[in-house]
C-alpha cells in the first residue's frame, strides 16, 4: 500500500502506525498444518460460514463494475441533461423516462427495493441537476413526493413484513419540498397545454392568440407529443393528489379521493390509448417485456450503481413489470383506493367487519390494504373518530347506562379494546399472514374472556351499594362475554374458511374441516341470537304498549342475519355427513398415508383452534363420535342439502337490496342443489362407483364449500 | 530445492511456530487489507488459514468514488467478512511504534535463517 493512502487511514492513537505484515502472516502460513487455522477462543467455524465473501458476486455487493459511483456514471454520460438536443428526441426519450419510471414503481409497489426499481434512475439520484428540464424536474419531484407518500401509509400500517423490502430506504433521500412539486407541475401543464392549443389552431387555420414556443420540432408529431406527455402528467398529479386526500384524518378526504381517482383512471386510459398511435413515431418491434409505450429502452437508468444501496448483500436480480403491466397494476390499485374511499364512516363495527373481509375478496395489494388499515384505525379509534370502547358498546347492544358505571376503565376491557384494534389491523393483511395471526390471537382473546368472567364473578360476591346498580353492572358484563364469545367463534370461523382460499386442505381433509365448521358456526349462530334477542327485548321494554302474544312469537323468530348464517350451517352439515358416509362405506379411495393418522392430522391442522378451547379440549372424540355411524342410506331419509336451500331461499326476500348477500344465497342454493342430486345418485348407485364413475369434489359454485361431481372414467 | 520429510534445521521451525504465536498475537487487532480493485477493508482481525485467506470482523469497507486519484472515498459496515488469499494485495495492522521494530526485526530473523 503507498504510503500516500496509508496515511488516509488513521491509527488508533499518536503513537500508531499502520505495520505491513504480510511477509509475517506469510511466514505463519508455512507454518501452519494442512487445515490448521489461527483463530481465538471466540471462533466459530459455523458462525464464519456467514461472512460475506470479497470478490463473489453473489455476496460482495461493492465489487467495483462499469462505474465507481453514480457520479462517475453521470461524469461519463450515464444521465444527460438535456437528453437530446434534438428537442423531438428529447421529448421522445423523456416521454420513455416517464413510462419506465411507472413500470418501476409499479416493481416497487409489488414488493421489491426501491433502490433496485425507481431509484434506478440516476436523474432521481441527483434531483438538482434536472432544474433546468422541466419536464423532467415536475415528473421526478412529483415522482420522489409519491413515493415519499407510500412508504409513510405502509410504514404506519406496519403489516409490510411479508414485502419486506418495500419500505427500506438504505439512504436514498426522499427529502424535497413536497409543496413546490404540485406548483412546479402545475406550471409545467398549464405550458403544454397552451403548447397543444397553438398547434392545433395552426392545424385548423385558425389563428394563433398567443406565441409560444413549440415542445419539439416536428409540426406533424406535435399535437400527438402534447396530448402524451399531457396524459403521464396529469395522472401523476392526480394520483399524488389522491394519496394526500386518503392521508387527511378521520376520513374528511374520501369524497374528493374517489373524484380524483376516477381523473386518475381515465388519464391512464387515455395513456394506453394514445400509446397505440405512438409507436408509429419511432418505435422499433414492440415485445410484450416492454417497459415504455414506445418499445425503446429509457435512457439515464442503472441498477447497478445502487447495488450497495439495496442490502448489505448484491440483491437478487429482478424483472421490472411490462408496461401494460404496470398501467393495469394501478388501474386495479385506484379501483380498490375507490372502494375504500366509498365505506360509510356511519359503519357499524359489524359492516366494518363485513366490509373489509367483503373488499379482501378482490385479493388487493399492499398499498390499498395499508391505506384501507389506515382509514379504519388512527389514534386508536375507528375513523379516528369514535373511540373503541363507544365502538364494542354499540357492537355489543349495552345499555346506554354504560357510560355511568366505570365499565370502560376495567383492565380487561381495555384489554378487550386492543384485541379488537388488533384484530381489524389483522384483517387488513394478506390472507397467508391474516390466517396465521387470526389462529394466534384465538387465545389472546380466550384469555380476556375468563378475565371478564372473573370479574363478573367478583362483582357477584361484592357487597354492594346500590342493588340496582350493582345488577346493571352484572348484566353488562354478561352481555359483553357473549358478544366476546360471538366474535371468537367469528374468528375461527373466517381461520377455517381462509384455508380454503389458501389451499391448505386436501381432499380427503375435507370432512374434518367441514365437521368443525360446522361446530364454530353452530356456536356462533347461538351466541348471535342470543345477542339479538337480548336487544329486541330491551326495544320492546322502551315501548309504551305490552301485547304479551305479540312478544312471544317475536322473541321466537329468527332475525335475518341468524337464517343467513343457518343455510351455511345445513350445507356445512351436510358436506361433514356426505364425506364420512361415503368414506365410511369406502366410496373414496384413500391412500392411506404412512406419516400422519387421522387424529394427528385433525390436530395438525386444528391446533390453535384446539388450544384456546374452540369449541372443546376433545373435539377429535367429538368427531369420531358424530361421524362414524353416517351411511348413504340414513342421509337419503334426512337430507341437510334441502334444508339448505329451503332456508336460503326463505330468506332472500329479507336481503332484497343486498346484492352481495343475494349472490351468495344463490350460491349456497346452486352447492346445495348440486350436491342433493349427487347425494341420490350416489345412494343409488352404490357400489357401481369404482368402477364407472368418477367422484371429485370441486369448488365450482362457491370457493368455501364444494360439490360432488360424477363423472363417468 | 529438495527436502526430506523434517525440515533442515530447527531454526526454520522455531521461525515458523514462532511467526504463528506471533500472528496470534495480532488476533483481534485492527488489521487494513487492500484488495485487487482498489478497495480497502478495515477490521478486527479473527483469523487466518493456512491457504492466506482472512476473516475480519466489524469490517468497514473503503472505496473511492473515482477511478482517478486522488478521489473522496466512500465507506460502509460490512460485518463479518472473508478475504481470499488470491484478492489481497496488501495487509497492515494497528501497532504502536515499538511493536513495529519488533514485529520487523523478527522478520528479518526470519528471513536470514530460511
Amino acid at each position: 500500500m503507498a504510503a500516500a493512502e496509508a496515511s488516509i487511514f488513521s491509527g488508533s492513537g499518536d503513537n500508531s502506525v499502520w505495520t505491513d505484515v504480510s511477509p509475517l502472516l506469510q511466514a505463519a502460513c508455512n507454518g501452519l498444518q494442512d487445515g490448521e487455522l489461527i483463530h481465538g477462543d471466540n471462533f466459530n467455524l459455523y458462525a464464519a460460514m456467514s461472512a460475506l465473501e470479497i470478490m463473489d458476486p453473489k455476496m460482495d455487493s461493492g465489487m467495483i463494475g462499469r462505474y465507481y459511483s453514480v457520479d462517475e456514471a453521470i461524469d461519463g454520460g450515464a444521465a444527460p441533461i438535456p437528453i437530446s438536443f434534438d428537442r423531438t428526441v428529447d421529448v421522445q426519450c423523456t416521454i420513455d423516462i416517464m413510462d419506465h419510471l411507472l413500470a418501476c414503481e409499479a416493481t416497487w409497489h409489488k414488493g421489491h427495493s426501491l433502490a433496485q426499481t425507481v431509484f434506478s434512475c440516476i436523474y432521481l439520484l441527483r434531483p438538482e441537476r434536472t432544474t433546468s428540464h422541466a419536464l423532467l424536474h415536475s415528473y421526478s419531484s412529483v415522482i420522489r413526493a409519491t413515493c415519499k407518500a407510500v412508504i409513510s401509509v405502509v410504514s404506519d400500517a406496519r403489516t409490510h413484513e411479508e414485502e419486506d423490502l418495500f419500505t427500506m430506504m438504505y439512504g436514498l433521500n426522499l427529502n424535497g419540498e413536497d409543496e413546490k412539486c404540485l406548483s412546479i407541475l402545475n406550471a409545467v401543464e398549464e405550458t403544454i397545454s397552451r403548447q397543444l392549443r397553438a398547434c392545433r389552431a395552426l392545424s385548423a387555420r385558425r389563428k394563433v392568440l398567443e406565441d409560444i414556443e413549440p415542445l419539439q420540432n416536428n409540426p406533424m408529431l406535435e399535437e400527438g407529443y402534447c396530448r402524451a406527455i399531457l396524459a403521464r402528467l396529469r395522472f401523476r398529479k392526480h394520483f399524488y393528489h389522491v394519496l394526500m386526500c386518503l392521508k387527511r384524518p378521520q376520513g374528511r378526504g374520501l369524497q374528493l379521493a374517489r373524484k380524483h381517482v376516477a381523473s386518475c383512471i381515465s388519464e391512464l386510459k387515455a395513456i394506453r390509448e394514445l400509446s397505440g398511435q405512438h409507436t408509429a413515431c419511432g418505435g422499433q418491434t414492440i415485445s410484450e417485456d416492454r417497459t415504455t409505450a414506445s418499445g425503446r429502452q429509457p435512457v439515464g437508468f442503472d441498477a447497478s450503481l445502487n447495488a450497495r444501496l439495496s442490502a448489505p448483500t448484491p440483491p437478487r436480480s429482478i424483472k421490472i413489470l411490462s408496461w401494460s403491466e404496470a398501467i393495469e397494476y394501478f388501474l386495479k390499485l385506484l379501483q380498490d383506493l375507490d372502494i375504500i374511499s366509498s365505506c360509510s364512516l356511519e359503519n357499524s363495527l359489524d359492516c366494518v367487519l363485513h366490509f373489509v373481509v367483503q373488499f379482501q375478496k378482490s385479493q388487493p395489494d399492499l398499498v390499498a390494504r395499508a391505506h384501507l388499515q389506515r382509514l379504519l384505525l388512527q389514534d386508536g379509534k375507528l375513523f379516528g373518530r369514535e373511540a373503541i370502547f363507544s365502538v364494542i358498546s354499540k357492537a355489543a347492544t349495552l345499555p346506554e347506562v354504560v357510560k355511568n358505571h366505570d365499565i370502560e376503565k376495567m383492565e380487561c376491557v381495555i384489554q378487550l379494546g386492543q384485541l379488537v384494534i388488533n384484530l381489524l389491523r389483522i384483517l387488513c393483511a394478506n390472507s397467508a399472514w391474516q390466517r396465521r395471526k387470526l389462529g394466534k390471537i384465538l387465545q389472546d382473546w380466550r384469555v380476556t374472556y375468563i378475565q371478564l368472567e372473573l370479574a363478573l364473578r367478583s362483582k357477584f360476591g361484592e357487597p354492594s351499594g346500590t342493588p340496582s346498580g350493582e345488577n346493571i353492572c352484572m348484566n353488562i358484563l354478561k352481555q359483553l362475554l357473549v358478544w366476546v364469545e360471538e366474535k371468537v367463534y367469528w374468528i375461527a370461523s373466517r381461520f377455517l374458511m381462509l384455508g380454503f382460499e389458501l389451499e391448505l386442505y386436501s381432499t380427503s381433509e375435507y370432512g374434518m374441516v367441514y365437521w368443525y365448521i360446522y361446530v364454530v358456526s353452530v356456536k356462533l349462530v347461538e351466541k348471535l341470537h342470543h345477542r339479538i334477542s337480548i336487544s329486541n327485548r330491551v326495544k320492546c321494554r322502551g315501548k309504551k304498549k305490552r301485547v304479551p302474544g305479540k312478544d312471544a312469537t317475536r322473541d321466537i323468530q329468527f332475525s335475518p342475519t341468524v337464517l343467513f348464517l343457518q343455510s351455511h350451517i345445513c350445507l356445512a352439515e351436510g358436506l361433514t355427513m356426505m364425506l364420512a358416509a361415503l368414506r365410511n362405506e369406502k366410496m373414496i379411495l384413500e391412500s392411506p398415508t404412512p406419516f400422519n393418522s387421522d387424529q394427528e392430522r385433525f390436530f395438525q391442522h386444528f391446533e390453535l383452534l384446539q388450544k384456546a378451547g374452540i369449541p372443546d379440549h376433545n373435539s377429535y372424540q367429538s368427531f369420531e363420535g358424530s361421524t362414524k355411524n353416517a351411511s348413504l342410506s340414513m342421509l337419503a331419509m334426512y337430507n341437510h342439502f334441502k334444508d339448505a336451500q329451503r332456508i336460503a331461499k326463505e330468506v332472500k326476500s329479507s336481503f332484497s337490496d343486498d346484492p352481495e348477500r343475494l349472490s351468495e344465497l344463490r350460491r349456497i342454493e346452486q352447492v346445495a342443489e348440486h350436491n342433493s342430486v349427487a347425494l341420490s345418485l350416489l345412494c343409488r348407485v352404490g357400489d357401481a362407483l369404482d368402477s364407472s364413475l368418477k367422484l371429485s369434489f370441486e369448488f365450482s359454485h362457491h370457493p368455501h364449500f364444494a360439490t360432488a361431481v360424477v363423472r363417468r372414467s | 530445492m529438495e527436502q526430506g520429510a523434517e525440515s533442515a534445521s530447527p531454526g526454520i521451525d522455531a521461525g515458523k511456530a514462532d511467526a504463528v504465536s506471533r500472528v496470534r498475537g495480532l488476533l483481534f487487532r485492527r488489521m487494513l487489507v487492500g484488495i485487487k480493485d482498489g478497495r480497502f477493508f478495515l477490521g478486527n482481525f479473527h483469523c487466518l488459514d493456512k491457504q492466506g485467506n482472512i476473516i475480519l470482523q466489524d469490517t468497514v469497507e473503503y472505496r473511492s468514488t473515482r477511478r482517478s486519484s486522488p478521489s473522496p472515498m466512500e465507506q460502509r459496515c460490512l460485518g463479518l467478512i472473508l478475504i481470499p488469499a488470491s484478492c489481497r494485495t496488501s495487509c497492515h495492522v494497528d501497532t504502536s511504534i515499538e511493536e513495529r521494530l519488533s514485529l520487523l526485526s523478527l522478520q528479518d530473523h526470519h528471513d536470514q535463517t530460511s
